[in-house]
Formats: structure tokens, sequence, C-alpha cells
């Protein structure tokens, strides 16, 4: 795994810490680096000159209103807007200092290393166990020996290995939403992923399994560069580090959470997340 | 309208009906709906009862095929001149009034049916001081029947009616005529006694008689009447010879009713062949023992066309046997020898009489027991078997049609039955299994329903029928399947948008292509193009993925620049000139193939390396019935394939999955129920087709997986031989079964089909 693990940051997370400390976007190592990025979608834009850090193994959230570009920008980092014919792309996206649009950059090799999580759950018609299995068998592993070990690891990081540990072949469509959401984060990082993106993973989970995928997102950043999309500001303040907030496609703002929140630089943030926005 | 009402601040026209009016309709619309349920239900359940009554009609149209016959006992009387110890020969006419009765001591009877009464009675002319040694029959059909007389001579009479119609109505007279005139001829030159008899009449209607005088010598005797077409009188040319005699007294004679072979049996249950088709050097051929231990023989007849012979036993066995091409013959010698072919329901008492049926393997048997047998050769049935009388029986006559048998007992009463026989030639055995048919070497799985002659064995192995609709499926799936699915999933999950639009309709309107003109084209463009350019079958095969593959590796060699000029998604269409090249090149490099590697024409060299090779073969099934299923397959499976959500194709990816890997670990996998149902579904169609393979197979009922021979599927059989059955007859309800083996087959796949599918799809569900 990553084996620049920094120790644990000192900062807790909660919005009504207020002993809270801000961090500083300039002190941190970069992971990624948005530099002017515009999108297209056909003719329309979706992304506007965004320019943004992503500190390592921190929680990164992105926020603001529906189609405001955030999903769209994740979705970049691992290429997944390759798969739409119509997405045309200027500008650069370094990770690790290293464009991710260089002709020797391979794709699947690429998304391999950034590993993303979807809104909606999307277990694979497979047992658990096969679920977990799966990235190492795309990378040609099969013993079944040292598959056991990675999906043990892989669930017990996600949080899920006691409550699957009996059922590993059972189909993973038996799992409730808020253990899906976990198997498919342990599938993620059963494969050594350095990013991981969070479309918004926790709206289709009720409370209590919210919960947990948040507590394992704490868990997880001391290992992991962690960018996550979410429509809940409480959840955004609650996990992250640092938070961007974007509207029509830009980058409105992008500061340490505790000051984003508290200390806004933009009348349109402030807006936004005390609630008067729209 | 109701008026305006208030509504919290503003005053607003409510368009709302009056509360009246909204109760009426809501009736109306309660109405409505209640309706509309109970169509829907009506409609759905129409449509099973409709498959339910389809299903019980082909049923109950097969079912008649595996009931026994029924005998009902209808009269009974006095057999005409009867006398102890009589050994009569009984016969009955087409119409069921009148029938004959030749009795030991030279007379033939005719009488009524329904109360015995005699019509009219002939005395054959025997001489003073001469008596009646032996007596025979021929064929059913032929109506005759042969006195060997005390002085080596012989009658021959047959037993003829004539119709007469008085004012629209029919009565049936007695009409007996004597071919060899009523004096007797002469059999045996040194006129000695015949002991043994036997008559037939070949195709010419000449006469043959054989027999066994009491000395033990064998002769045969041709009779040939020659009609002058000047004057109309005939003459009758009499040829003898003799034949080389038995080791001793033989019980039965039978003669084939072509005058070529001679068959005996001693009291010793000795079953001896004699070949007599060339009388001057008659040889006896074979010899076998019909017997175990002490037991006799009392009884030899030979059935319906005189291919086989049944022989009865003193212990009530019953065995058929008919002559069998030697295998240590050389191909084109005629030398037969006999063999046992099946045996039949034991009978409680020694078999008295055996009488075959007139156009049909079957034989009424009855034995001193007072059992009534009736039997059947191909399907090896034992129909009835049951007692019928106390006292022992010692004659039965068969109706032309069938449907009426007389027995006669020892005390001379003959009692009358009304018969339902009609279908012995049917039994699982026979339609299943492998039946030895007459004059063939081996049991055999033969469909050969129908043929011009009378004394034709209808073979109806539904097994060739079977196994050649599952050959024609087979193939066309073989073509199909691979196409179908392979397109379906570069369609759905790697074309791009624009040109699936184009693809998906275009391949969907192939299947309302009319299968005749897919048929058509196989049957008379197809078949012969592939006989003229076999090698090029071969050469595609193998050059169009080899091309496919070598367009993909130099389209990965090219530029950038170029490579991108064509659109993701579109890479597929750089492959249709490839494909036409490639196919255009193979096929006009074929004739040279066939000249540089197989002297010129690759089907004689099939034919050379002993591979048959059918012009309208199961390639040019596979291909054009693939064709038409292939739009079946491609259209689910393509809807399969593309409705895989892509949250689980974007997970995969997301994982780092290459999309090939995307496509065999994750989207066939979710998408294998439609899939799979959609190969069930082609291969439903396929067997099911009919117009393609009813143009296209040639239609010859052959057994085996030939990818070069034809075949005859249950569809195409049903449509070609539906037409020309008598309605009602077994070949008619057996093409009804055919149609529900067909039913059976497309209801079980289809069934598995969707068994399977919930299954797949339980598994892969909550998606």
């Amino acid at each position: 795994m990553n084996d620049q693990a920094t120790p644990a940051s000192p900062v807790s997370s909660g919005m009504f810490d207020d002993n809270r400390q801000a961090l500083e976007i300039a002190r941190e190592k970069v992971s990624i680096e948005v530099r002017d990025l515009d999108l297209y979608y056909g003719t329309e834009q979706a992304l506007k000159g965004v320019n943004l850090k992503i500190a390592h193994n921190r929680v990164t959230a992105f926020i603001g209103p529906s189609g405001c570009g955030k999903s769209t920008l994740l979705r970049c980092f691992n290429r997944m807007n390759d798969l739409i014919d119509i997405c045309r792309i200027d500008g650069e996206i370094l990770i690790d200092g290293k464009n991710i649009h260089a002709r020797d950059v391979d794709v699947a090799e690429h998304r391999r290393r950034v590993g993303m999580v979807f809104q909606k759950p999307n277990p694979f018609p497979k047992s658990i166990f096969e679920n977990v299995a799966y990235g190492l068998r795309l990378q040609g592993v099969n013993d079944r020996r040292k598959l056991a070990e990675v999906v043990e690891r892989a669930l017990r990081a996600a949080a899920l290995w006691d409550e699957v540990k009996d059922r590993l072949n059972d189909n993973a469509f038996g799992l409730s939403g808020g253990q899906q959401q976990r198997l498919v984060i342990a599938r993620a990082i059963a494969i050594e992923p350095e990013v991981i993106l969070l479309d918004e993973p926790c709206s289709a989970l009720d409370p209590i399994s919210t919960a947990k995928v948040e507590e394992l997102i704490a868990d997880l950043k001391n290992d992991y560069t962690i960018v996550i999309v979410t429509h809940n500001m409480q959840q955004a303040a609650r996990v992250s580090d640092f938070t961007a907030y974007m509207y029509m496609g830009e980058m409105i703002e992008f500061d340490d959470t505790a000051r984003l929140f508290t200390n806004p630089r933009r009348k349109a943030t402030e807006d936004y997340i005390t609630g008067r926005y729209g | 309208m109701s008026a305006a009402k208030e509504t919290g601040l503003h005053p607003v026209q409510s368009y709302l009906p009056s509360a009246d009016t909204m109760a009426r309709r809501r009736r109306l619309r309660y109405l409505a709906d209640t309706a509309a349920a109970w169509t829907v239900r009506a409609g759905g359940g129409g449509v099973v009862v409709a498959l339910a009554l389809i299903f019980v009609y082909l049923f109950s149209e097969v079912v008649p095929m595996f009931r026994g016959a029924s005998v009902e006992r209808t009269n009974q009387f006095a057999a005409p001149s009867a006398a102890d110890g009589d050994d009569p020969v009984l016969a009955l006419e087409r119409y069921d009034t009148i029938g004959m009765r030749h009795s030991a001591d030279g007379r033939l009877s005719y009488f009524m049916l329904e109360d015995g009464r005699l019509l009219e009675q002939v005395q054959m002319a025997v001489p003073d001081g001469v008596t009646i040694e032996s007596m025979a029959f021929g064929e059913p059909r032929s109506r005759r029947v042969a006195y060997g007389l005390s002085d080596g001579t012989a009658i021959v009479v047959d037993h003829e009616t004539r119709l007469e119609f008085n004012d629209g109505e029919r009565s049936v007279l007695p009409d007996p005529a004597f071919p060899l005139g009523p004096t007797p001829v002469t059999v045996d030159d040194e006129g000695r006694a015949l002991a043994s008899l036997a008559v037939q009449r070949d195709r010419n209607g000449d006469t043959g008689l054989a027999a066994q005088t009491e000395d033990g010598r064998l002769l045969f005797v041709h009779f040939e009447t020659i009609t002058s077409f000047l004057t109309g009188e005939s003459e009758v040319k009499r040829q003898a010879w003799t034949v080389p005699s038995p080791p001793g007294a033989l019980r039965e004679l039978q003669l084939t009713s072509n005058l070529w072979s001679l068959i005996g049996v001693g009291d010793d249950g000795q079953l001896m062949y004699w070949d007599i088709a060339n009388p001057g050097s008659a040889v006896l051929r074979d010899l076998a023992s019909a017997v175990e231990g002490d037991e006799r023989v009392t009884e030899l007849k030979m059935l319906n066309g005189t291919f086989s012979m049944v022989v009865g036993t003193s212990e009530g066995r019953l065995s058929q046997w008919f002559l069998v091409r030697d295998e240590r013959a050389t191909a084109g010698d005629n030398i037969f020898s006999l063999a046992r072919v099946r045996d039949f329901d034991r009978h409680p008492g020694a078999i008295t009489r055996i009488q075959p049926e007139y156009t049909r393997k079957g034989f009424a048997v009855v034995d001193d027991a007072g059992g009534l047998g009736l039997h059947y050769g191909t399907s090896a049935r034992t129909l009835y078997l049951e007692q019928v009388s106390d006292v022992p029986l010692r004659a039965v006559g068969i109706s032309p049609v069938d449907d009426q048998i007389i027995v006669e007992d020892d005390t001379g009463t003959i009692t009358r039955f009304d018969v339902w026989n009609k279908h012995p030639e049917t039994s699982l055995k026979a339609l299943w299994g492998k039946v030895w048919y007459e004059g063939r070497q081996d049991p055999e799985y033969v469909w050969q329903a129908s043929s011009g002659s009378d004394s034709f064995e209808p073979k109806y192995s539904m097994v060739p029928l079977t196994i050649g609709t599952l050959k024609a499926a087979f193939f066309a799936m073989l073509f199909a399947m691979p196409l179908a699915i392979a397109g379906a999933i570069y369609t759905a999950y790697f074309m791009a948008p624009k040109l699936r639009g184009y693809v998906k309709p275009t391949i969907e309107v192939m299947e309302a292509l009319p299968t005749v003109i897919l048929g058509f084209l196989a049957g008379l463009w197809l078949a012969p193009f592939l006989e003229n350019h076999i090698p090029a079958v071969f050469t595609v095969l193998v050059g169009l993925p080899l091309s496919f593959l070598l367009v993909a590796w130099g389209f990965s060699r090219l530029p950038q620049s170029l490579r991108l000029a064509v659109p993701p998604g579109w890479e597929a269409a750089i492959l249709l000139p490839v494909i036409a090249l490639v196919v255009w090149g193979l096929v006009s490099l074929s004739p040279l193939i066939e000249v540089w590697f197989f002297d010129g024409s690759m089907r004689q060299w099939f034919t050379d390396i002993g591979i048959t090779y059918d012009q309208r073969n199961a390639l040019v099934v596979g291909i054009a019935m693939g064709f038409a299923v292939i739009p079946t397959i491609f259209s689910i499976a393509e809807d399969a394939v593309f409705t895989v959500p892509r949250h689980l194709t974007q997970g995969s990816l997301a994982l780092g999955a290459t999309p090939w890997q995307t496509v065999t670990r994750v989207v066939l996998l979710t998408a294998s129920p439609g899939i799979f149902s959609a190969v069930m579904i082609g291969f439903g169609r396929a067997v099911g087709e009919t117009m393609i393979v009813l143009m296209a197979t040639g239609n010859s009922p052959v057994l085996n997986f030939n990818i070069f021979e034809g075949m005859r599927t249950l569809s195409a059989n049903i449509a070609v031989e539906l037409p020309e059955t008598a309605v009602h007859s077994t070949h008619f309800r057996i093409l009804f079964l055919a149609g529900l083996v067909l039913f059976v087959i497309t209801f079980t796949v289809n069934t598995i089909a969707e068994v399977v599918r919930q299954r797949l799809r339980e598994r892969y569900s909550s998606l």
C-alpha cells in the first residue's frame, strides 16, 4: 500500500470543533494538480478554467449545487470521461507531477492507481470474495491464498470483515446498501490505489450506514488521498480537510474546510453554505 | 359546471364537474377498469387454453396409434359342409357380406356372413378313386387356393366374387374361377400323391406350384397363361423342374410370389430355403432350426408381399423369419440366408393356423386352446390375444379391409368378430428403436412412409427425422450463434451509437425476410454455388478471421493521425470492404485450389476419399437457416448486453479493467440470462423452421451428422407428406406425432430456457 503514509493529522474533524486549526494547502504535499482545465460536452462547457491542488493523504471535498461540474471534475481524475464520446478536455491534470493524458499513460493502469466509488453501490453479480478479488484477478493474480489474504486485508480496511467473514461466497447482492458501499470501497482499495475518488458515496444510504462510511473515510485518509463529492455540507464538514465550492463549472472557492465553512471569502460560498442559495 | 368558489385568498373558477357527474363518471371509470382487467385476463387465459387445446388435439390424434386391437363377437353359425377332422381355408370379401370356405374334401362354399346361409357351392373335379391329399393358399390378395391330389395332379381355384348393382343396390355374388382350368393339372409326371403343396400367383398372373410327393421328391411347376389377343383364347404353358430333395418329409411348403424362393419346414422344425430363381439349377441354400427341444413346427405362412414368413410351433411360439442377403456373398450375388427376425407373444396352445392380412404385415393366429391372436410383423406387436373358444380352433379368415375376422372351431362352428385394428404398425420400439425391416441386412432406423406397392412395408422410424431436425438446428446454431452473439456484444458495447442506430434495425428487419425466399436462395443459388466452390468454404472460414486480425494489427500500426480519422466505434466499418475483398478473392481462388490440390474437383475428391457430398446439405442449411435465426438471437442478445447497467461497466473500468476484461468478466456475466434465452429462442426457431429446410435439405431422411449430407426434419416431413396421406391413417397420425414431438422439443427448450433465465436473473437481479 502507500508507504508514504504520514502520521495521523492532529486535526480532528468536525464542524463545530472550536479548537480546529487551519491547514494550509501550500504546506501540504500535492497529489493531484489541475491546471486551467476546460471540459466540454459537445458544445456545452461543463468546466471552466479550473485550477486546483489536492493534498496527499488528505480528504478533499467538492461541494456545490447540482450540475455545477463537481462530479465531472472528479471523473476527470481517473479519465472516466474518456467513455463519453462527446467529451473534450483542454488543460492539464497532473497526478504526482505526471500528466494523466500523456500518451504513454495506460488508461487501465491509471484507473487502477486512481480508484473510484460511485453514488450507487455497484457490486458485480458475483460473490463477496470475487468482488474484492476482481481487481487482482484483472492483474492476473489467481493464487487463491494470495487472493484470500488481500480480500481479508481489504475487507478489514473497509470495516466490513467482521460482518461478512462467514459468508464470503454469498452473492454480494445479499448485503445491505451500506455494506455494499463498503464492499465497493474494499474492492477499490484491494488493488492498492494512491487516490480514491468518492462520488456522493452516501447519497443512497441511510444515516447509520452513512456514519459507518464516514468513519471509514476518516480511517482511510491515513493511507490514501481521498476526493469526495457530496451534496451534504455537514458531511463535507465532518470528513474533509479541504473543501472546494464549485458553481456553474467554476471553482469558486477552495480552502481548508474549517475556514471555508466558518469564514468563507466569497459571498457566493457563504450564500450556499448558509442555505440562502437559490 | 359548478359555480366559482372561494379558495384561499383568490376566487378561482373550478373546472371539476359537479359531484353527481363525478360520481357517475367514477362508476364508468371503474366499469372500464374492470372490463379492461377481465379482457386482459381472458386474453392471457385464452392463449394458454389455445395452446393446451393444440396439445390436446395433437395428443388425441396420436393416442389411437397405441391402442391395441379390439375384437367383438357378432354372430355364430355352423360352417357349410363342415366335417370332423376338416382343415378348411377361410376367406372374406371386401364388403364383409360373403365368406368363403375351402374344405379338405374339395368343396368351395360361399356363405352369408350374417347367418351362415349357403349361397353357392363348387365341388372340385376330383376324378373317381382319387383323393385330396393337401391344400395350399397363396397370398391372400390372389385369392388362390390349390388342392393336391393323390394322383400327382392339382386343382387351382380362385375364390373370386363379383359386384352387381341393381337399382343402386350393391350385391356381392360368388364368382369362382379356375385359372388353370377346372380339370386337374399334372404336377408330378410320375403320378405320385402330392403330400404337401404350395401355390403362388406371380406378377404376370402366372401360377407357380411346388409340391413334395409322397416319396419325398420336391417339384416345382410353372404354369404360364398365354392369352391370344386375336382369338381371346388362353393357353396354359407348363414347365416342370425337380428341386433337390429335402432330408425328410415337409410339413409346410411356401413359395414367394416372385417364384424365386421356396421355403419348407420339416416335422423336426428345420426351416429350409431353396433358391429356385433358376429352376433348372435349383439349390438348397440354407437350413435353420426354428424350434428348441422336442417342439414341432405346426404352421408356416408368408406375410403379405411374401418377403417374410411366420413360423408357429406346437408350444404356441410364433417367430418371424426372412431372407437376408448373405454377408459372405460378394456384391451383386443374390445369395440369401434365413434369419430369425423377431418373436411374438406366446399362444396358450399349439398354433393351428396363421392367416396373413391382405395389405399389411399383420396376421391372425388361432391355436388348439381356443386362442385368437392378432400380431404385427414390423412393430412386433401382439395387438390381441385371448381365448375366444372352449374348443380348439382350426381356421381363421381375415377381411381384406382388416375389420372382420371369422374363426372356425373343431366342431365346425364359425364365429364372426368385428375388429378394430387400425394402427398395428406403430409401437414405441417401431417409432424410436432399430427395426429389422424386410429385406434389410440389419435392424435400422428408417423413415420411408409410402411406396406404390401393396406389399410395401412402411418404415416409420422417427429417429432420422428427429436427428435430422437437431442436425439442421445444430449447424444453423453453429453458424448463427458466434456471429449473432459476437455481433450483439460489439454492437451493444463497442459500436458508436450512431452506427448502432443503423445496424440494429437493419439486422432486425432481416427477421421479417420470408424464409421461403431464404430457402429458395439456399436451394437454387447457394447450394450449387457452394458445390462449385467447396475450397472457398474452408479458405473463407480460416481466411476471414485471419484477415480481421491482420487488419486490426495493421490499423494499430498506422500513425495516430490516420487512426484518429476513424471515429471511435466506427472501426467495424473498415472491415466491410475487407470482408468483400477477402471473400471475393478466396472465391475466385477456389477453382485454382481445386486444380492445384484436388485434381480439378473437390467434390470428386470427397467422393474418392469416401465422404458423401450432397448438393443440398447441412452446410447450406446451416448458412441459410443461420441467417434466419441470426436476427432473433442478435436482437435479444443485443438488448441483454445493452441493458447491462452502466454503473457495473464503469465500476469495472474504474478498477483498472480493460474494455475487453469488462466485457468478459462483468458484461457477459450480467447479460447471461438474456444471451441464454436468445440462444434458446433461436434454437427453438431453428427446430421449428420449415421452408428453408424443405427447400434446401434435399429431404432425404438419412441418419448421420455429416455436414456434407442432407437431412429431413420433422417439420419438412409434415409439410411434404401431410398433403398426400389418408386422413386418420397410421401415416397421418404419425405425422401428427411428428408435430407433437416438434411441439415437445420446442416446449422443452423454451421451458428450460425460461427456467434457467429466471434462475440467472434471480442471481443477477437487484441491479
